[in-house]
């Protein structure tokens, strides 16, 4: 059987007189990851045709941000990628600052950095169980990732007061400093979160048939992923070392030590295994920030009561968790933005599901669809 | 202390007249990258001389930003990036009222196929030249465009049916 999806729809020809079927998944389907839904033509087992529909969890973030004040507007920016809320406001709050010329203390900063790395991990976890569970290990992946998240939970719950919406940043710092026991708690975190890793990765890189359903499938050139907008681990499973923290660094991390784990020809189990090592990535820069964070305010001093920005208008990118989530942000005077636009790096690896599905089987598709790793809040904005 | 990275390069606008002399654009500076303001009847040939020149090698668009400026009508802002050499921009360039037409990008930027039916539906941008130009995060026959300043914040319900006027008209 040919990797190639037109050899595949070719091969499928045949002589036998046969009707199309047309299936529809979603939007209400565990496979589909959130109120997704896609409508499959199959032919037998094979499918012929695909078309994604999208919306039905658009809030309108952008017209609410418009009519907010910059500083109310971050409620709005956490439920975006929701399973990795302090990357988003990491995101939101960066462009504010660099819009309005705003000095964040450096103990912030590492603060910041502590904590979007923390919610990568949170949301790669999730793949990785969801992923699991879409392969066929049923609930095994799931619980086993769901053990990791729980802590980092705790530990957002004991930082910032909430768990999946922290709210914790805010333009110019961070709202209050970490408790006391921060350090010891966060290192026995991260050595349970590594041996979640080795357990995940035992029980699903180490299962021959995992293995099996995953390689090989819907492999991407560098240059297909780049034309289609592929940014984050599906690019960097084609072998492309992009990374936006490395590329167009921000914050503290042109201070710490990283690497850029990289696939080899970008097919399933090369975005699964991008993911998986990306953790242990995130885990050192953990421990970097941890050795190296200075004491201090973690607030910038003589912040205005009310923010106002005068005219100016940026693209601010940076490394969420799915790719390159990116925010536009134009100021007119006033206290809101003029415009505000996300650049969901979901919405893009979304947007070529059609030219990856087409030509897979339908157990396969399923597979292909999870292994982009969408989070429905971030497509729908 | 936040660090200021270095996003995009200042020589970049010289860079592009340098190498695409025969199109006139106005070069400014955002907070991040360079910003070319190009008339709508160069904007093809900027973007293919952008994406096409080894030089510039712009070959990932990012973004598309459809902005409704009110009287001086809509407008789309276009990140790109380059792989090759690691350098960045923003192209804006206005669409001319009343027809708030653009050309498509779907045919040098497949990414640019989702993008452009949001924007399209956003502010009511028309991509001339776009495959699948039906709504993408909006009802499928819903007819208004939600981030035009004359539409009201909270009336999408009672809107159904209604088709939004052109720009900088009250709903």
């Amino acid at each position: 059987m040919s990797i190639w999806p037109e050899e595949r729809v070719a091969a499928a020809d045949s002589d036998l007189d046969t009707v199309d079927m047309t299936v529809n998944v979603g939007p209400q389907h565990p496979a589909t990851h959130g109120v997704f839904r896609m409508v499959l033509t199959v032919d037998g087992e094979l499918v012929v045709g695909c078309e994604p529909y999208i919306g039905y969890l658009h809030r309108g973030l952008e017209k609410l941000s418009e009519n907010a004040d910059y500083r109310q507007a971050m409620g709005w920016w956490d439920r975006t990628d929701y399973l990795a809320g302090m990357c988003c406001e990491g995101a939101y709050t960066m462009a504010v600052e660099r819009l309005a010329g705003i000095e964040v203390p450096e103990r912030a900063d590492y603060i910041r950095v502590i904590m979007m790395e923390l919610s990568r991990i949170n949301s790669h976890f999730m793949f990785l169980g969801a992923f699991g569970a879409d392969v066929g290990s049923f609930g095994t992946s799931f619980v086993y990732a769901w053990r990791e998240r729980e802590r980092i939970y705790d530990l957002f719950e004991e930082v910032a007061g909430d768990r999946m919406f922290p709210t914790y940043f805010r333009i110019g710092g961070v709202t209050m400093d970490l408790p006391d026991n921060f350090e010891p708690r966060c290192r026995w975190v991260l050595g349970s979160i590594k041996q979640g890793l080795e357990d995940m990765d035992g029980l699903l890189t180490g299962n021959e048939v995992f293995v099996e359903r995953c390689r090989g499938l819907t492999p991407v050139t560098p240059e297909q992923a780049i034309a289609w907008g592929f940014t984050g681990p599906m690019l960097r499973a084609t072998g492309v070392p992009w990374d936006i923290r490395k590329a167009e660094p921000y914050s503290v991390y042109p201070k710490i030590d990283f690497e850029i784990p990289v696939g080899v020809q970008g097919d399933v189990f090369d975005r699964f295994h991008v993911r998986l090592a990306e953790c242990y990535q995130s885990v050192r820069i953990i421990e970097q920030c941890l050795e190296q964070m200075p004491e201090g305010r973690v607030l910038a001093p003589k912040l205005p009561k009310t923010l106002r920005i005068n005219d100016g208008e940026l693209y601010m990118p940076t490394e969420g968790t799915k790719g390159e989530y990116g925010v536009y942000l134009m100021a007119k005077g006033g206290t809101n933005p003029y415009r505000a636009k996300l650049r969901s790096p979901s919405f893009c690896n979304l947007s070529a599901l059609q030219e990856l599905v087409v030509g897979s089987y339908v157990a396969d598709a399923i597979i292909i669809l999870g292994s982009l790793d969408i989070v429905l809040g971030e497509v729908d904005k | 202390m936040s660090s200021e990275p270095v996003i995009g390069e200042p020589e970049i606008a010289a860079l592009v007249r340098e190498r695409l002399p025969d199109i006139p654009f106005e070069a400014s500076e955002t907070k991040t990258y360079a910003d070319l303001r190009v008339a709508p009847e160069h904007f093809l040939a900027l973007v293919t001389g952008l994406r096409d020149d080894a030089e510039l090698a712009f070959d990932l668009l990012r973004n598309i930003v459809a902005l409704d400026m009110e009287e001086a009508g809509l407008e789309a802002k276009y990140q790109l990036y380059s792989f090759p050499h690691g350098h960045a921009l923003q192209i804006t360039v206005p669409a001319p009222i009343p027809s708030c037409e653009l050309p498509s990008l779907t045919g040098l930027y497949p990414a640019a196929n989702w993008h452009e039916r949001e924007a399209a539906e956003m502010v009511g941008l028309v991509f001339t030249g776009h495959p699948d130009p039906r709504n993408l995060l909006l009802e499928e026959d819903l007819r208004i465009h939600p981030l035009r300043k004359a539409h009201p914040l909270q009336k999408a319900e009672i809107l159904q049916g209604i088709e939004d006027g052109p720009p900088g008209v009250e709903v």
